[in-house]
């Protein structure tokens, strides 16, 4: 694998990779470049995942034409499937490598990654959402013990943007969460529910369940479990499997499909 | 596609608890008529539901309902502390 990705960066066929390195004990992502070809030797496989996807998207953003080559799992082809769609990312640009990161079937809860939310203690399963708990156990609950809960977990929020800050798929350059006309500034904990349901909503046709915000979220709300819901809907309306397909998210079709092609705007 | 967004929202408010309080119709400038039927019959379904649960809903309000039902899941969990007596 290594030198592959040596080869990669010698031949030109990309300008760095984007792995993981022990920094300080810590394995944490690490862009290696082709003036340090030794510095590969380092790089780390196993488990770990960063969004590298969105590091991908930052140094695009800078450099539209850089070839990046990167270690991948499962969900970052969905991720860099949905990058594609949105126009984020090239996939001729973008060389994946498939890493041996992935132990799936191996926990119910994160069915395709390593990771894993800690255990809801009792009070978080008397009065808020169980973490691990499924769309249908999520469903038992009336209406307004529903909300009951949701609401506590919400509460809990320190706005500290960190499950958009961390997600694969959060690229716009405003974000509606920092929009003082759709949330309200100033007060802690944000509005809810609309701060949590503003996101969710934005994660319709988009979040591949990579559980990243999940474990991010300091303050252990099940927003995992949200996104699953919002997504499940999204496949049962619309029969759109976020992240599997190479075909435009419903939501940024106006009408029942797309009957235009992207044109290039003619010279005046 | 419309429908579909609605309905979406619809189930995403469902499965946080604040269900059946979005409604969609299509009615024309001429069917005066609908649009008196419709108004009315969501507004009885409102009423049923009851106050939107959001309104008047406080931080303050709910660290009171989990504090107090804290207090009695905490008491159930730990025994009761013995009472001590002070030395001297
Ligand atoms: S699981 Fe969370 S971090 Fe991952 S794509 Fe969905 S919203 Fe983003
Ligand atoms: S990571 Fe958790 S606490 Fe931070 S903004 Fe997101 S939901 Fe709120």
């Amino acid at each position: 694998m290594k030198n592959k990705i040596k080869e990669w960066l010698k031949s030109g066929q990309i300008d760095i990779f984007l792995g993981y390195k022990t920094l300080q004990g810590h394995p944490l992502p690490h862009a290696f470049g082709k003036d340090n070809l030794e510095d590969i030797d380092t790089l780390i496989t196993g488990s770990n995942y960063y969004p590298l996807e969105k590091i991908a998207t930052k140094l695009v953003a800078e450099k539209p034409d850089i070839k990046i080559g990167m270690i991948t799992q499962d969900h970052s082809q969905r991720a860099l499937n949905v990058l594609y769609i949105w126009n984020q990312l090239d996939p001729e640009n973008i060389k994946p490598l498939k890493g041996d990161g992935c132990s799936s079937n191996l926990k119910e809860h994160a069915d395709d990654s390593h990771r894993e939310a800690g255990k809801s203690g009792q009070f978080k399963k008397q009065f808020g959402m169980n973490t691990h708990a499924s769309i249908e156990e999520a469903e038992i609950f009336a209406q307004q013990e529903r909300f009951q809960r949701w609401m506590y977990e919400f509460q809990k929020c320190i706005k500290c943007y960190g499950c958009r800050n961390i997600c694969p798929v959060c690229f716009c350059k405003q974000c509606s969460l920092e929009h003082s006309n759709l949330i309200g500034t100033g007060s802690l904990p944000p509005e809810a529910p609309i701060y949590h349901l503003v996101r969710a909503v934005h994660m319709a046709g988009r979040c591949i369940d990579c559980g990243l915000c999940e474990e991010a979220c300091p303050a252990d709300i099940p927003l995992r479990l949200l996104y699953r819901k919002v997504n499940a809907i999204v496949t049962e309306l619309f029969d759109y499997e976020t992240g599997s397909r190479l075909d435009q998210s419903p939501f940024s079709i106006i009408g029942e499909s797309i009957t235009l092609k992207l044109k290039p705007i003619a010279a005046a | 596609m419309t429908i579909k967004r609605i309905n979406f929202l619809q189930e995403l408010l469902e499965f946080m608890g604040l269900g059946g309080r979005l409604h969609l119709e299509w009615i024309s400038s001429a069917e005066a008529q609908k649009f008196v039927q419709v108004v009315k019959e969501f507004t009885e379904k409102i009423r049923h539901l009851g106050p939107n649960p959001l309104r008047g809903f406080t931080l303050n309000n709910l660290t009171l309902d989990v504090g107090a039902a804290a207090g009695t899941a905490a008491k159930t969990a730990c025994p009761e502390p013995k009472e001590t007596v002070a030395q001297n």
